[in-house]
């Protein structure tokens, strides 16, 4: 049995590596996801485009407007002096924000009352209006409380000593500045891995299927199991190596940084894989053209990825969708690996998801053997 | 160029692509699917953050603080700790996202006018929601800050008056600044991608492989007759796939629409026969179903997903990367999309887009042409 | 055609796959209306050589014209006047038969005015009536090849090539599927046809024997039976057949012995003393000979003789 076991390893791994163009999409399409992943993938809101409008041209507009400028995430494209210009710089997404002061504005506050500001923004990128309005905001709350501040110490000197200052000191912890780099790379490997092992594992035995070679190989004395094992266990060494290859890259060239200790990373990788295969065997069995293999995949795939935690945080989903989320086995396997990368986490910490992983992954191993025995019969 | 020979290739085309039922299901059910994903499961607008509190004094003053977070909707304030260990372990598991320290002289610095600090520990390995925490926290200190500084003043005599500024923002397009009317219109670009390059690009491939495709070059047929008869079906399919995101996204989702069906149709013609294009070159140069999809993946769906300014806007990525995305298709048609439902301009604004996927269409489908050769070699 | 009437002409053709030489310096004509077959075992060059006559692999050297045209220079104009069957099953096997033969009537221009007439002669030919709605899949080999033939002609192209039509076929489909392609000959249609069983082989009208790339003989099959073997043909039967190959060889007179079935094959000089001579060898080991005598060579014999002094090992025997 062993040495047919061989047999069938050594034929599906030539399979994968004699063809030029085979060894090519198994190694570079990862890096590429990786790389494209790494560079695109952003949450960070660095460059907020801005045009102001001041009307009021006082030294308090000018001083409130200094601090936009000075914060170096608002970055000042225009200044203009008409509201008609507003519609066109938006239109044609020169910026996101306008800042507009109207006349009066240092009026008010010097009397002690409520200044308005008015803020037009570009809302067909919500994310960045919405984090937009925060700083605005906060910079705006900043700049009340000292010019409140400023105006009691005229009156009254003795105040400024004993104004009551509050500050946040922010500590992050595991990722000190917030790279969102260093969220996405982790992610990306699960997501990669996903993906390519379902994929490989389903086309396997499809492509057999289709050629007509799978009846050939059922002829001779090969037991189901055997078969199995050797249609899975190359893709459970490459995607093995996938992750190292793609780890490598997050270290090396992202500068990501791993703490944790490999081989609790490399025991989630492993029962995570077995949930892939599981799937990809399960999928295999529903289709006979590597068409539908891969229609069916990324039907399957495309949900797991987006409600998964990759890049959305689960706890806002829709209740019902977070239940089905703890039937997705990648849910479990990102918190390992930003655990794994990030904060150094070890067996004590990551045993439930390390539980939840085995559970899934011997369930769909055992039901895609199960089907897969009835459809050689 | 024989249309007789062209209407042929795409008649069997056609009889193949319903007969294949099981493909013919997942496309049609893709656009329901990924819709009802990106639809519900990505949001951006991060709420229940998991807060933990540590507060050394007890005192009144610090509890009012602990109230404000917890009365804040973006905060869940779950647990209070009565040590620093369990506050760290507590990051470590993923039990806290955020833990705000309140030291142990808090009211006496209040008093005095020192400035005390709030320290505020945040999981940093999901940097996007400590981002968002980190201003929420801010916004919340500030609300106190202020509150303390403006009862102070009161207290000692000062000027009744509270200078104050307040923000009035207005945005433009997407008024309630729903992430879903962000997201929902552009998931068309992204079934289109899946539907159009994915399945085109396993189509020559397949011929290949099972070698009618040397049955085919034997006869009179040109390539341009089998690319553009093999294109019809899959173009018809994508566009069915659009109309019914299109229908969801302003039925179920009330994602407003303000522009044009026809603008919406051009647009979406053209991106199709750029990305059919795309897929069809895959499949000539790969000639291998499962490279093909592989390479499908990384070079039309991904792009698609991450660098069309779909989810990610692409002012905030490097600006190498933003460069990048004027070779990805789908960037254009995110814009025309987003147009078309949000700001509601004609096809005159879109004339750059439009012009820019028409040159993308003439260029690939010449690329396409000029690599099939009718050879076996 | 040709000026001088041919429809196909090859001329010091030449394939090179590397470093490996497929076909090696071959030449040959063929004439309208003649079954011209490509006789020799795999890996000869047989498909390459079709190949490379449809416009589908490019010569490394040599000439050859289809139909009057050249291979390299107008292989479009080639494929408008030619039928192809390739080797390995290809037509759509998730088409009907119907739909099958609509398809390859669109791709090869058949009339308008004509499609239905010439489907209808496909189905026809191929027997397939009443089966039209039929999954090409789920036909069985002899149907398949019949209908595969059929899409190739439906244009009525003056040439025909076919790879290896029958391979995988039962007898009585092959015979059916001969008598069509005599039908086409009398039609006056050039078919081309490889084969590696020399029984088909009879039914052409020209064999051109191919062995490792090169061309071993070129005639009629009579002329190849006649005229390839120096000497007579001996049948022997007798048991232990392995002493008695060893032995047959050693006497003079004997020039080559192969193994056919469970009998040897031997070629001997004509000369009257060499039957005795095997006769008395034989006897001497025991060896008892339950059939010697002379027999006519057929074309298995004669490609054997022909390929002797190219094979390897004395006697390489030929699987039938």
């Amino acid at each position: 049995m062993l040495e047919r076991l061989r047999q069938m390893l050594t034929k599906e791994f030539i399979h994968l590596f004699r063809d030029k163009r085979m060894r090519f999409s198994l190694v570079v399409p990862p890096l590429l996801q990786m790389l494209i992943f790494g560079y695109a993938a952003t949450y960070e809101v660095k460059r907020i485009s801005t045009a102001v409008l001041d009307f009021d041209h006082s030294q308090e507009s000018r001083e409130f407007l200094d601090r936009f400028r000075a914060c170096n995430r608002f970055e000042i494209r225009e200044i203009v002096h008409q509201q008609s210009e507003i519609p066109a710089l938006i239109d044609h997404r020169r910026v996101v924000l306008v800042l507009q002061i109207q006349p009066g504005f240092a009026g008010l506050l010097r009397k002690g009352q409520t200044a308005p500001v008015q803020a037009v923004l570009d809302g067909t990128d919500s994310n960045t209006s919405l984090i937009a309005i925060g700083y605005i905001n906060q910079i705006a709350a900043r700049y009340a409380q000292d010019y409140q501040l400023e105006h009691a110490e005229r009156l009254r000197p003795s105040l400024a000593h004993f104004a009551p200052r509050i500050q946040l000191e922010e500590r992050p912890w595991y990722n000190p500045n917030l790279e969102s780099r260093w969220f996405f790379v982790p992610g990306v490997i699960g997501t990669l891995l996903l993906t390519t092992v379902i994929m490989l594992t389903a086309f396997a035995v499809v492509r057999e299927r289709e050629i007509g070679t799978l009846e050939q190989l059922m002829v001779t004395p090969i037991r189901p199991a055997e078969l199995i094992i050797g249609k899975t266990m190359p893709f459970m060494l490459i995607g093995l190596g996938d992750v190292f290859l793609v780890t490598m890259l997050g270290v090396l060239w992202f500068q990501v940084p791993f703490r944790g200790n490999p081989l609790v990373l490399l025991l989630g990788t492993i029962l995570f894989l077995l949930s892939a295969l599981g799937i990809g065997l399960l999928i295999s069995t529903a289709c006979t053209t590597q068409q539908q293999a891969f229609s069916i995949t990324f039907f399957c795939v495309t949900p797991a990825i987006m409600l998964g935690g990759f890049g959305f945080p689960i706890a806002s989903m829709p209740k019902m969708l977070q239940w089905f989320t703890y039937l997705d086995p990648l849910r479990f396997y990102l918190v390992v690996l930003r655990s794994a990368f990030l904060k150094g986490a070890g067996l004590s910490v990551l045993w439930p998801e390390l539980l939840a992983l085995t559970i899934l992954g011997t369930s769909a191993l055992i039901i895609a053997t199960l089907r897969f025995h009835k459809t050689l019969d | 160029m024989k249309l007789r020979r062209l209407l042929a290739v795409s008649r069997k085309e056609i009889v193949q692509v319903l007969r294949d039922s099981r493909s013919l299901l997942i496309v049609l059910l893709m656009p329901l699917m990924l819709m009802t994903v990106l639809g519900y499961g990505v949001n951006l607008d991060t709420k229940h953050i998991k807060v933990w509190a540590f507060d050394r004094e007890g005192s009144p003053a610090s509890q009012d603080l602990l109230r404000r977070f917890q009365a804040s909707i973006y905060f869940d304030l779950v647990r209070s700790a009565s040590d620093y260990r369990t506050l760290t372990d507590a990051l470590d598991d993923g039990r806290c996202q955020l833990a705000i320290i309140v030291p142990h002289d808090f009211s006496a610095r209040l008093h005095d006018g020192r400035v005390v600090t709030i320290q505020a520990l945040v999981d940093g390995s999901d940097s996007n929601t400590a981002q968002l925490a980190i201003g929420y926290a801010q916004g919340v200190l500030s609300g106190y800050g202020s509150a303390v500084q403006a009862e102070f003043i009161r207290a000692s005599g000062g000027p009744a008056i509270m200078p104050a500024l307040s923000v009035e923002a207005r945005t433009w397009f997407n008024e309630e600044l729903e992430s879903k009317n962000f997201i929902v219109p552009g998931v068309a670009a992204v079934v289109m991608a899946v539907v159009g390059t994915l399945l085109t690009s396993l189509t020559i491939a397949r011929e290949w492989e099972r070698g009618t495709m040397e049955q085919l070059i034997s006869t009179p047929v040109t390539a341009l007759e089998i690319i553009l008869g093999k294109l019809v079906p899959y173009f018809a399919l994508g566009m069915f796939d659009t109309a019914v995101c299109a229908a969801i996204a302003v039925f179920w989702f009330e994602v407003p629409f303000r522009g044009e069906l026809a603008t919406l149709v051009i647009g979406s013609g053209l991106f199709m026969t750029v990305i059919l294009g795309l897929g069809f070159w895959i499949s000539v140069l790969t000639k291998n179903q499962l490279a093909a999809s592989q390479i499908g993946l990384v070079a039309a769906f991904l792009p698609s997903m991450l660098l069309s300014g779909f989810t990610f806007p692409i002012e905030q990525m490097p600006l190498g990367v933003q460069t990048f995305t004027y070779l990805v298709a789908a960037r254009y048609y995110v814009v025309i999309l987003k147009s078309v439902f949000l700001r509601g301009t004609g096809i005159g604004a879109l004339a750059w887009p439009a012009l820019a996927l028409s040159i993308y269409t003439l260029i690939i489908v010449a690329l396409a042409r000029r690599s099939f050769h009718k050879s076996l070699e | 055609m040709t000026a001088n009437g041919n429809s196909v002409e090859v001329e010091e053709l030449v394939k090179r796959f590397g470093d490996f030489t497929a076909v090696d310096r071959i030449s040959f004509q063929s004439r309208p209306g003649e079954v011209f077959g490509l006789l020799g075992p795999n890996g000869s060059g047989k498909s390459t050589t079709i190949r490379i006559l449809c416009g589908l692999l490019h010569p490394s050297a040599g000439r050859a014209t289809v139909a009057g045209y050249d291979v390299v220079k107008s292989p479009e104009l080639i494929r408008r006047n030619i039928g192809y069957m390739s080797q390995k099953f290809s037509l759509y096997g998730d088409l009907t038969v119907l739909e099958n033969l609509r398809f390859y009537s669109g791709m090869y221009g058949v009339e308008r005015s004509v499609v239905q007439e010439r489907i209808g002669w496909g189905l026809e030919m191929a027997g397939l009536r009443g089966r039209e709605s039929s999954l090409t899949r789920d036909l069985s080999g002899g149907w398949k090849q019949r209908l595969a033939l059929g899409c190739a002609v439906l244009h009525r192209p003056p040439i025909v090539f076919l790879d290896e039509p029958t391979s995988g076929v039962d007898p009585l489909s092959r015979r059916l599927f001969w008598e069509l392609i005599q039908r086409m000959s009398d039609d006056g249609v050039t078919i081309f046809v490889t084969t590696h069983y020399m029984d088909e082989a009879e039914y052409c009208n020209r064999l051109a024997l191919m062995y490792r790339g090169s061309l071993v003989a070129l005639g009629t099959p009579t002329e190849l039976k006649l005229n390839s073997i120096e000497g007579s043909l001996l049948l022997l039967e007798c048991d232990r057949l392995g002493d008695a190959i060893g032995r047959v060889r050693a006497i003079k007179g004997v020039r080559d012995v192969a193994v056919f079935g469970n009998a040897l094959h031997l070629v001997v000089s004509d000369d009257a003393d060499v039957v005795s001579a095997i006769q008395m060898a034989l006897e001497a080991d025991r060896i008892v000979i339950a059939r010697l005598q002379q027999i006519r060579p057929s074309l298995e014999d004669a490609f054997v003789a022909l390929t002797a002094g190219r094979r390897a090992l004395p006697s390489e025997a030929i699987a039938q």
